[in-house]
């Protein structure tokens, strides 16, 4: 892509830079280089998981007086919805990968940095 | 996040080969040192089972640590029981702690069987591995808490604990407890069979400390909202 449209993009960033009528446009204080990284993305707060189950299992304590043998159930219940929920967040987070067609910044800036952006001869 | 990108990793041999490190490129995978795994023929496998098989006859392998063996004997949780009891290193010491708890349990409930009548004697139980199994099994806690910061304060939330930390969590107990509040003068492993069985039983300061915890979750059960996991 830069390839392509290289040398007009060059051209283009210089008239940026010298201006037109003497007065530039851009005034930068740094180079205008890419960085060899991505900003993070902040991640998405979810809703609690399994808050059914565990006020269940929390109400057979109250009135069995804290003893485990005669909520096993609810136990096992609270057990199974927390595998699933471990499960579905797993899921959806390779899903969202996939979908999104982009990769999650972590990974690009791993691959940023093998790659990285030369700005120096040597 | 290095082990999320190892699918990004071509196929690699090391130049220099890893024996005994304990950081290992992601690329390795993990040994597999039980004798039955190897001993399944083809048509009992899973199609996963299968990529598995062929995965590892392609791909390094990380150096078995020292502490687990291909024997009948040996078990993953008296060994991380062992692991977390050792001090300074000296792995020897827990070890000879660990045996002579199990012994001393063993001991115990073999003179409690010669005593009882001949309708209790079934419902004692003599193995020690079994009866460390169980009493781990009751102090484990199920669920947590966990201190969770919500407009400038922090609240105390209950929430789900995965196995491995409930595993942790009743070993430190059990430990903490035999270290601390026992009379200075008994031996750690008379100690720990004392607890052990107390704990088998039901009974004892683990499981109070883990009834305490399960009544803390139970008061603080309002809070249970202000987790986003």
């Amino acid at each position: 892509m830069a390839t392509q449209g290289g040398i007009a993009f060059q051209e283009k960033v210089s008239r940026l830079l010298r201006g037109q009528n003497g007065k530039p446009v851009l005034k930068p204080n740094r180079a205008l280089v890419l960085k060899d990284a991505v900003a993070n993305r902040k991640p998405k707060k979810g809703e609690a998981s399994c808050i059914t189950e565990m006020s269940v299992l929390m109400a057979c304590w109250k009135q069995n007086n804290f003893v485990d043998t005669l909520c096993s159930n609810e136990i096992n219940s609270f057990y199974m919805c927390v595998e699933k929920a471990q499960a579905d967040a797993k899921n959806k987070a390779a899903q969202s990968n996939i979908q999104g067609g982009r990769l999650p910044p972590k990974q690009a800036t791993a691959l940023l940095k093998r790659y990285p952006n030369l700005c120096k001869e040597i | 996040m290095a082990a999320s990108i190892s699918g990004l990793l071509k196929p690699w041999t090391p130049r220099v080969f890893l024996v005994r490190w304990s950081r290992y490129n992601p690329y390795y995978l993990e040994p597999e040192v039980s004798k039955e795994a190897y001993s399944r023929p083809e048509t009992e496998l899973s199609a996963e089972e299968k990529e598995q098989r062929e995965l590892k006859a392609l791909r390094p392998i990380k150096a078995a640590t020292s502490g687990v063996s291909s024997s009948v004997f040996d078990d993953p949780v008296i060994s991380k029981f062992i692991n977390m009891m050792m001090e300074h290193g000296n792995k020897v010491l827990a070890r000879e702690i660990m045996t002579q708890t199990l012994e001393n349990i063993k001991k115990k409930q073999v003179e409690k069987y010669h005593k009882a009548s001949e309708g209790e004697r079934e419902a004692i139980e003599c193995n020690p591995y079994t009866i460390f199994h169980q009493a781990l099994e009751n102090c484990k806690p199920v669920v947590g808490l966990a201190s969770i910061q919500k407009g400038g304060k922090y609240y105390q939330v209950p929430i789900p604990l995965t196995d491995n930390r409930r595993r942790f969590l009743a070993m430190k107990w059990m430990i903490t407890e035999c270290r601390d509040n026992k009379h200075r003068r008994t031996h750690m492993y008379e100690k720990l069979s004392q607890e052990l069985l107390a704990a088998f039983g039901k009974e004892g300061n683990v499981m109070k400390k883990k009834y305490e915890l399960h009544k803390m979750a139970e008061a603080n059960r309002a809070y249970a909202h202000y987790r986003w996991w």
